[in-house]
């Protein structure tokens, strides 16, 4: 940070622009990224702009390219840039795009993001869609419909575990995804598994109900 | 007195000005007899557990908000913000940002010569992608001229300090005359020396933050021509075709304003704002769609906020527990903008009192309206001070508030708290742990009271098809309120349907007129109309189904999905097919008779505290809240809920930090913008109030966030036997409170 005496210069990434200062995380993360993806061999395709040379799968990549994402068993084709996340793939680049996972914080802290990545939880915005190339996504759109909901789906309408609705794709994913490992949780495990999703409307005690009545519909 | 029409009169109802009750004002409205509601135990529907009619929506993912909509063809935007509090901006050079691939227009706004907080928008890209549009906004190149700042109420009340904004002098401008002083301060003065107890305190809550989970956002879908679909996550849909009208200088007829759920509002969202400004102003350019979304950041800088207050009390109490004089002093903090903290002894009756409020303006974004504006800071204060009284007087806290309420829906409600939270195994000796251990417990209350009343100008129409469909419409949003979930049920209710046999559209300015959600005047405005469009379609139904019947129409029943009388009945589906192939359209409007004004609630909560970390674990809160007639008993259980968590937040946990050498916000960011989570939750109880007779509608969404904060402070110094007098009640300050209690 400059001192506030003084002007400091205006440059690019500089905090003039009052953007994010420096380095994003997105452009630190990008060329380590893109390296990996293309050593690989995941990419569809070498990517379009300032392409590397043909037949050197580890020179680096950048702009537009296109790859293929395995979400909700269907292959989808998308074409993303180095810096795009997985959950901006989703939202924004994604022809018929899937909305479900919500852009609340982009950094990691909310849940609201959340999505299955080889059977694991994760953020999405924390992940690079490059980086997902070859992997098994599963979003919320892709565990239940509102005319066929999965149990958590289910409950969180029966107990009302949800006002506004953003957070809610979040926790019905994390929920959904840990109640198949652990498909008996007490309160306390619910909470600690679930403190990484942040509600603001305050519903969580609807959601820990819903969650206990999930559980319990999945073993009836 | 304006003479009124015949068949017409004039009643007075809740002003609402940008979310912030505003006194009354008169309209008028039709003479005429409006349908009743029935008896409140006599509903199908209504008043019982409803699941929320977007429900299976919300929990696949598939509900759709501003922030999920991609029409073709769609640039992103974003804003150049201010790094500086207080600076003027020598000059911009846009050349680097043009050259970003994708760029489609870089744009200096337009009188922004100064900045007076950081955040401030001061340009606004667009691209063909948001990663070019973020990459061209670093890439904008402004020379900035600082200027003196202050973002401290502490610097800001110093003499000499920098004007926040202009004219201020001293970063301070006095309060506004009339409703923002009251009493004879002498008086007041004088009563004291005759009182039995006095305290001298003074109470400081910091500014905070919506944090509505989707961001301040506006998606204009204009391609050039003549009309327009703005998408926006508004509190006011009504408001989208006006404001973007005068941006797109299109006809407000030609804009389709579309707000199909939203994440959050809280009072932070009215209009289309600066965003919505600057997606019009770009799609008109570039005759293309823009999407503008703020970043989390953006949300947390400049997108207003709630106000802090430091309120300073001289009061005093006779013996035998009546509260006698109440001098207060309020300075209402909200960045460079204004406010009001609700007036003291907020609900408390005393014989003399005298308050006054002035502003103390900082370099930060101004405060807006933020849940029950001005009241959860002013019963903060002034619970806290009832509780120092009641420690004086040696007196029971909640004995000591029923004896200076003055309304008896109180004491009901303060018996039923109390009840709820185990009120008789509150801690005897404060600041005393037993068997060795650094484990205290303690107990407190509070109450607090908002209008909620509904107002007129809401229409709502009811479509029945020839098929059997039935639609019911109406332009107002579902902030997470469940505005859809009672528009559904109200309907359904009055035309013997199942819940699921309507369809509730709502969210679209296109639909008849809906009502902006500030001050809790949604449900109380909406829903009236919603039954009144209800029993007129009801009406005509009968009107014209009751030949096929041989019934006289009025003695036709709606029940069960049918429609019965002279012994026969007819299902609902035969009974549409006699109507035209265009169905039937029904309209209905608010009136008075089915909403009310007045929400009263209290607020209890119970506290550990570890004395060796100061951490504070909340152990059970409860909330007893009235509602009048209350549509949907599980929606109303999760508001209250709701109340109650984010009075927990204020009381513990948030607060805007600034630093006050750089004048910037150390803590925009969730990371350390603490809300409440999972692991903070206590066991809550959220309590009807079913004592309440009224039997008309009274919003309750934001009563329920009232006295929380001010419960949890006293429960706290209940524990400890120390007063915390500042908000966020975090454990540096209690360990530093309990350091100086050792020393005395």
């Amino acid at each position: 940070m400059s001192s506030p005496s003084s002007s400091p210069p205006a440059a690019e990434n500089s905090p003039t622009t009052g953007k994010l200062p420096a380095v994003s995380r997105r452009g630190f993360l990008k060329g380590a990224a893109v390296a990996a993806a293309a050593a690989e061999g995941l990419l569809r395709q070498p990517p379009s702009a300032a392409a590397a040379p043909a037949g050197d799968p580890s020179a680096p990549v950048s702009g537009p390219t296109s790859i293929t994402l395995k979400i909700n068993g269907k292959d989808r084709d998308v074409t993303v840039e180095p810096r795009t996340t997985l959950l901006s793939a989703l939202r924004d680049h994604l022809d018929d795009p899937l909305t479900g996972p919500k852009l609340v914080c982009n950094a990691g802290t909310c849940g609201a993001c959340t999505v299955i990545l080889d059977g694991k939880i994760v953020y999405g915005c924390s992940v690079l869609a490059m980086d997902a190339v070859g992997r098994t996504i599963t979003t919320v759109e892709g565990l239940g419909t509102p005319e066929k909901p999965n149990e958590v789906q289910k409950a969180f309408v029966e107990k009302d575990g949800m006002m506004c609705g953003y957070c809610t794709s979040g926790f019905v994913t994390n929920l959904s995804n840990f109640l198949n490992k652990n498909p008996d949780p007490s309160l306390e495990e619910i909470k600690e598994r679930c403190k990484g999703n942040f509600c603001r409307c305050g519903t969580y005690p609807h959601v820990f109900a819903a969650a206990q009545a999930a559980a319990k519909a999945s073993k009836g | 007195m304006p003479t009124t029409q015949p068949g017409k009169k004039t009643i007075l109802v809740p002003k609402i000005v940008n979310g912030v009750p505003s006194g009354e004002e008169e309209i008028v409205v039709d003479d005429t007899d409006a349908p009743a509601w029935g008896p409140k135990d006599k509903h199908r529907l209504l008043n019982t557990y409803l699941p929320r009619a977007d429900g299976p929506h919300k929990a696949t993912g598939t509900a759709k908000y501003t922030h999920d909509i991609k029409v073709p063809n769609m640039a992103y935007a974003c804003f150049v913000t201010s790094p500086h509090a207080h600076a003027r901006i020598k000059s911009v050079d846009t050349s680097a940002a043009e050259k970003v691939a994708g760029v489609l227009a870089v744009v200096p706004l337009p009188n922004v010569e100064e900045v007076r907080f950081e955040g401030q928008p001061v340009a606004a890209v667009a691209a063909k992608t948001l990663e070019a549009a973020e990459e061209a906004a670093h890439a904008v190149a402004i020379e900035w001229e600082q200027l003196p700042f202050v973002v401290t109420a502490q610097d800001a009340m110093k003499a000499g300090a920098p004007a926040a904004v202009n004219g201020g002098g001293g970063g301070r401008f006095g309060g506004r005359a009339g409703g923002n002083r009251g009493g004879n301060p002498e008086q007041v003065l004088d009563a004291l020396k005759s009182c039995d107890v006095t305290v001298d305190a003074t109470y400081t809550s910091v500014i905070m933050h919506h944090c509505c989970l989707e961001t301040h956002s506006v998606v204009c879908d204009y391609s050039g021509g003549d009309s327009a679909t703005v998408y926006c996550s508004t509190q006011g849909c009504n408001s989208i075709t006006t404001d973007a009208a005068r941006e797109l200088g299109l006809p407000a007829s030609k804009i389709a304003g579309i707000v199909y759920n939203m994440g959050g509002g809280f009072g932070s969202k009215f209009g289309i704002g600066i965003v919505g400004q600057w997606a019009c102003r770009l799609s008109k350019q570039l005759k293309q769609p823009v999407k503008l979304v703020l970043t989390r950041r953006e949300e947390f800088l400049a997108a207003g906020n709630g106000p802090g207050a430091i309120q300073t009390f001289q009061a005093g109490a006779t013996k035998d527990g009546t509260l006698v004089a109440v001098h207060c002093i309020q300075q209402a903090l909200p960045g460079i903008g204004r406010s009001n903290i609700a007036a003291q002894p907020y609900q408390y009756r005393a014989q003399h009192t005298y308050r006054e409020q002035n502003t103390v303006n900082t370099n930060e974004d101004s405060s807006v309206a933020m849940r029950a504006p001005g009241h959860p800071q002013a019963c903060f204060a002034m619970e806290s001070l009832m509780d120092e009284l009641a420690d004086k007087l040696q007196m029971d806290p909640v004995e000591f508030r029923k004896k200076n309420v003055p309304d008896p829906a109180w004491i009901r409600q303060l018996d039923a708290g109390a009840k709820a939270i185990g009120w008789q195994n509150r801690n005897k000796t404060p600041g005393k742990s037993a068997n060795g251990s650094s484990l205290v417990r303690g107990m407190g209350c509070g109450i607090g009271a908002w209008g909620g009343g509904g107002r007129g100008g809401c229409v709502a129409t009811v479509n029945i098809g020839q098929d059997g469909s039935v639609t019911v419409q109406n332009a107002s949003q579902d902030l997470g309120t469940g505005t859809r979930t009672y528009v559904r049920a109200i309907v359904a209710e009055e035309l013997g349907l199942d819940y699921n046999d309507v369809l509730e559209e709502i969210g679209d300015s296109r639909f008849t007129n809906g009502v902006a959600s500030g001050g809790s005047t949604t449900a109380a405005s909406l829903s009236p109309a919603v039954k009144d469009a209800a029993y007129n379609a009801r009406t005509e139904m009968a009107k014209r189904v009751a030949p096929h019947l041989g019934a006289d129409p009025s003695a036709v029943l709606f029940a069960d999905r049918q429609i019965a009388g002279n012994g026969k009945a007819l299902s609902w589906k035969q009974a549409c097919a006699f109507l035209p192939s265009g169905g039937l359209s029904v309209r209905g409007e608010w009136k008075p008779g089915l909403s009310g004004n007045g929400a009263h609630g209290a607020s209890f909560a119970e506290v550990e505290v570890d004395m060796e970390t100061g951490h504070v674990r909340v152990v059970k809160m409860a909330h007893v809240q009235d509602g009048g007639l209350i549509l949907n008993r599980m929606g109303a259980e999760s508001q209250i809920n709701g109340g109650m968590i984010q009075s927990l937040g204020m009381a513990l946990y948030e607060g805007r930090v600034m630093d006050a050498n750089l004048g910037v916000m150390v803590n925009p960011a969730f990371n350390d913008y603490k809300l409440p989570g999972c692991l903070e939750i206590p066991e809550l109880i959220p309590i009807i109030d079913d004592g309440d007779e009224r039997n008309v509608v009274i919003g309750l969404a934001e009563p329920a966030n009232i006295p929380g904060s001010g419960a949890i402070a006293n429960a706290v110094a209940n524990a400890i036997g120390v007063r915390i007098r500042e908000l966020p009640i975090t454990p540096d300050k209690i360990l530093n409170a309990l350091a100086q209690q050792k020393n005395v």
